[in-house]
């Protein structure tokens, strides 16, 4: 098992696909991929989870660095198409409540866009 | 537990974060009808195996941890050993604030937060040396006794 992501350019920002699984040993790859586009000021970014099988508390704690980023740099992140078993991991951290995540790829990529 | 008719799956892991997911595929296969069962256990063994891998043995790759599924009708045991220092998962890290805004939420301590609430019993001893951490978990269908 392990993790691979794709980047493309959409409107508003980047759309970051996250494919596979999502532990303590491929959490370093999304580190770099998110990171990496999250630098330049007002950054936006869409990750599309819906390829995702699997997170531990070590994905978590990329989205998290993500996301304080993204703050950081008056960005945006949008997270969407989270599958039951990734949905209900981000529920019992609490990240439901402190990031953006919109249900389907075209909702974040309507957020991805707003004012 | 110990009825005859339990089932038992046991294995001795490389302490490398690589084996975790290789682990994962044989608990699900031990699990077939018991899908979010095998999900949950799943990620309770990572984040315990993480941290023994990653903090316990700070990454040396040349250790090894056993570790046994056993499961009757009403209930699935998990029983983690390493070689580690003696550490205590549960006694050492306080639950998270799940209510702390973005900016404050500190990176961390979250696995042992997955631990507590998917399983039913947590225990921790350190007879003879390293660590053995034991999970029961109840199997859908059977309510707690009394």
């Amino acid at each position: 098992m392990s993790l691979n992501t794709a980047t493309e350019a959409i409107e508003g920002g980047q759309l970051l696909r996250v494919l596979g699984r999502l532990d303590s040993s491929t959490a370093p790859v999304l580190e770099k991929a998110l990171l990496g586009l999250l630098e330049q000021d007002g950054a936006r970014v869409l990750v599309d989870f819906a390829a995702l099988g699997y997170v531990s508390s070590a994905g978590l704690r990329v989205v998290l660095m993500a996301a304080k980023q993204a703050r950081l740099v008056k960005g945006r992140l949008v997270l969407c198409e989270l599958q039951p078993h990734v949905a209900d991991v981000f529920e019992m951290s609490g990240f439901t409540r402190i990031l953006e995540i919109a249900e389907s790829e075209a909702a974040g990529r309507a957020r991805l866009v707003a004012p | 537990m110990g009825n005859t008719g339990n089932t038992i799956l046991e294995l001795r892991l490389p302490s490398r974060l690589e084996a975790i997911a290789g682990l994962a595929e044989e608990v699900t296969a031990f699990l077939p009808d018991q899908p979010r069962v095998a999900f949950e256990i799943n990620l309770c063994l990572d984040e315990l195996l993480t941290n023994t891998i990653s903090h316990g043995l700070g990454g040396a790759g040349d250790h090894f941890i056993d570790v046994r599924l056993e499961r009757s009708d009403a209930w699935l045991e998990v029983v983690i050993k390493d070689d580690a220092p003696a550490f205590d998962p549960f006694a050492e890290v306080g639950p998270p604030d799940l209510d702390t805004d973005l900016e404050q939420r500190p990176i961390g301590g979250l696995g042992v937060h997955f631990v507590r609430t998917l399983v039913d019993v947590v225990g921790v001893s350190h007879e003879g040396g390293g660590n053995r951490v034991t999970l029961r978990k109840r199997l859908a269908g059977h309510a707690p006794a009394g």
